[in-house]
């Protein structure tokens, strides 16, 4: 018992999420980037993000994260969040992850979600980008980040 | 010659055209030695900036969804260190993409033999194979002909193949690749 828990300490002390982007998939341009301590635990992060996002017939989410342990479940669950609602989730499993690795998952929505229908102005501050990694039922991290069209 | 491989003849074009087919989720494994190419492909089919890219330590994996329809690409590093952990990606593959450094004489036996192993795994058997003779725009790139007997493709049994010159960096070459994965899909997913 006392060896699961510290095999779960080292997993969730190795586990850093470096950075994310948002970008227009048309053009493959990063239109938002936040680097600094993502994952620092109960932390909501600001994005800053150029209201044409939103004219965007495609945009994508990338995020890249580092485990020094050797996962065997890794899955994550993303949603975007509006005023409590779930406007789009995703589910996607990794499966395993390399020890010492450094990784990215991209995902790009290419038809219009719920929210590309409402304005910036509506928008702005009430969405919420929220990701958590799981390794199977364990909740290794989490991130939230928020974001406001400008 | 500039080849522009924008997403309207990129991904999701390719996307579209294979929708009607299959419902199914896709999953691509793209392979290769450390420093062939393959997360610049990866990139250069979504128009990204190649600029800055660096090894793989890991994998890189890009989802992309198009009206129901699910791709996945799975993109993992191809050093040394990283190549024991490849068998824990195999499963479920619907085409194996594995990418060549041309101009990399010195190591046609170590990519042959890599390949080699992959075409012998079981989780494998039967996956369509898609090679991308990478880097011919420099000069000296070999032929993709003599890839393609270096690598003893004639001789592998019971699986489609293609062999395809490409250069990451100009983008030629790398649509027609990928025009060949997404046709060959939807003939295996029609049986």
């Amino acid at each position: 018992m006392a060896r699961e828990s510290n095999q779960l300490e080292r997993v969730l002390d190795g586990f850093k999420l470096n950075w994310m982007n948002l970008r227009d998939a048309s053009s493959g341009k990063v239109l938002w980037q936040g680097d600094n301590d993502l994952s620092k635990p109960g932390r909501e992060h600001e994005a800053e993000v150029p209201k044409k996002i939103l004219k965007c017939k495609a945009v994508s989410r990338e995020i890249n994260f580092s485990s020094q342990e050797e996962m065997e479940k890794f899955r994550l669950e993303q949603r975007v969040i509006f005023k409590g609602k779930c406007l789009e989730e995703w589910f996607f499993e990794f499966g395993f992850v390399i020890p010492n690795s450094t990784n990215t998952w991209q995902s790009v929505i290419e038809a219009a979600p719920a929210s590309q229908m409402m304005p910036a102005s509506v928008l702005s501050g009430n969405v919420v980008i929220e990701t958590k990694f799981y390794d199977d039922e364990i909740l290794v991290s989490t991130s939230r980040v928020r974001v406001y069209y400008i | 010659r500039e080849v522009s491989v924008g997403p309207e003849y990129g991904e999701l074009k390719l996307l579209r055209k294979l929708k009607s087919d299959s419902q199914k989720e896709l999953r691509i494994l793209l392979l290769g030695l450390d420093n062939a190419g393959k997360t610049t492909i990866l990139k250069k089919l979504a128009s990204e900036d190649i600029n800055h890219i660096t090894p793989t330590q890991g994998f890189n994996i890009k989802s992309v969804h198009t009206q129901g329809f699910k791709l996945n690409v799975w993109d993992i590093g191809g050093q040394r260190r990283i190549r024991p952990y490849w068998r824990n990606y195999f499963e479920n593959t619907d085409i194996l993409i594995y990418v060549v450094d041309s101009t990399d004489r010195k190591r046609f036996d170590e990519t042959g033999n890599e390949l080699q192993e992959l075409i012998d795994e079981e989780k494998l058997c039967g996956v369509p194979l898609l090679v991308f003779a990478n880097k011919q725009d420099l000069m000296t790139a070999a032929k993709a002909s003599e890839i393609a007997e270096g690598l003893q493709l004639q001789e592998m049994k019971g699986r489609t193949w293609q062999i395809q010159a490409c250069s990451a960096l100009t983008g030629e070459g790398v649509q027609d690749g990928m025009e060949w994965v997404m046709k060959t899909v939807s003939k295996t997913k029609k049986k």
